[in-house]
């Protein structure tokens, strides 16, 4: 989206802002097939974005930090990370499971435990992942129920 | 806080003749994450922040740790203030595993102390010197209660503010009164 199009139409703009689930190729587009499309999402991608960003505070954010830097080598940053960008399904499964042993992310070795929350259900596998696949430069869009299943089948209890 | 106020003075006093006695640190000995001997002598005549905190916490410690890095950013260019993390699992946080700590949070062994030592020793002098919990208790998930204190020293070994490590209003506030404990 560049500026121009956002000067010349502002309303655009504005419902964009409202509709963060829209994807960015709808709006160079037009508005209406953007409303039209997104309209049935909006709703549950703001619901699963909210509750996904208070679970990540309450599960996650004590370590990765609020704003998803993480801290130092000690504890890996999401925002950005090479690893959450490159292996969606083993990040899903990572906040189940944890994880035990080295791990890469942006060129750098971290080696502390990451304790799973097994009580997370899927539903809320799926708003944590709504959240921070939609954070800090992401927008996936709305990460699905049903992919938070085929990614916890994959890497079972560990 | 005005310009000209100064920071309270924590703790008991005692009036001795003219004097007045005031609360200070006792005398410690722990090893640092270089294995060096660090005691009292280490931070006379410095001011330095003190918390506790143990390197495999996953409830507060990550959040305590950010902000006090915070603070040894805000400090680099003040040679008279140093920062000391005790451990308060000791047995487990051994020399190598804080020299590892230390150094993956980016940090200068001779502006920040990582030490460990005798857990009771270090337990006692959280009580009785800092007033800051440090508690063992295995029905917590982490296994220990603690505070997320930080504690401000000033030269002599007196506490001269205290602030909780996890707000960062709060470690803003420690930031301002430790230019402030400079100017006495």
């Amino acid at each position: 989206m560049t500026d121009s199009i956002v000067n010349r139409q502002p309303s655009a703009f504005s419902i964009w802002i409202l509709v963060p689930g829209c994807r960015r190729p709808f709006i160079g587009i037009l508005l209406i097939p953007c409303l039209f499309s997104c309209s049935s999402g909006n709703t549950k991608y703001q619901q699963y974005f909210a509750q996904g960003q208070a679970l990540y505070e309450r599960n996650c954010s004590n370590c990765h930090q609020k704003n998803g830097k993480g801290l130092g080598l000690v504890y890996p940053p999401l925002a950005p990370s090479d690893f959450l960008d490159k292996n969606f399904s083993a990040s899903l499964c990572l906040m189940k499971y944890g994880n035990r042993g080295e791990i890469s992310v942006n060129g750098n070795t971290f080696n502390k435990p990451m304790p799973g929350v097994p009580s997370l259900t899927e539903l809320e596998i799926a708003e944590i992942g709504t959240y921070i696949y939609n954070s800090w430069g992401r927008d996936r869009g709305v990460v699905e129920i049903h992919e938070v299943k085929l990614a916890l089948d994959e890497c079972g209890p560990k | 806080m005005s310009k000209n106020e100064k920071l309270p003075i924590f703790g008991e006093r005692e009036l001795r003749g003219k004097d007045t006695l005031y609360h200070t640190i006792a005398r410690f000995e722990f090893v640092d994450q270089d294995s060096a001997l660090i005691t009292n002598t280490v931070f006379r005549d410095k001011i330095y922040v003190a918390d506790f905190f143990f390197t495999s916490c996953r409830t507060i410690c990550p959040i305590m740790k950010t902000q006090m890095l915070r603070v040894y950013e805000a400090t680099r260019d003040m040679p008279d203030v140093l920062l000391l993390s005790h451990s308060i699992d000791p047995e487990y946080d051994t020399v190598a595993l804080l020299h590892d700590f230390a150094k993956r949070l980016g940090v200068e062994s001779k502006r920040w102390h990582f030490v460990t030592g005798v857990k009771d020793s270090i337990f006692k002098i959280a009580q009785t010197s800092y007033f800051a919990t440090a508690l063992e208790d295995k029905t917590e998930p982490d296994r220990y209660i603690h505070s997320g204190a930080f504690l401000l020293i000033d030269r002599k070994g007196r506490i001269r503010g205290k602030y909780d490590g996890t707000k960062e209003e709060d470690v803003n506030r420690l930031i301002e009164e430790i230019k402030m404990l400079r100017l006495e």
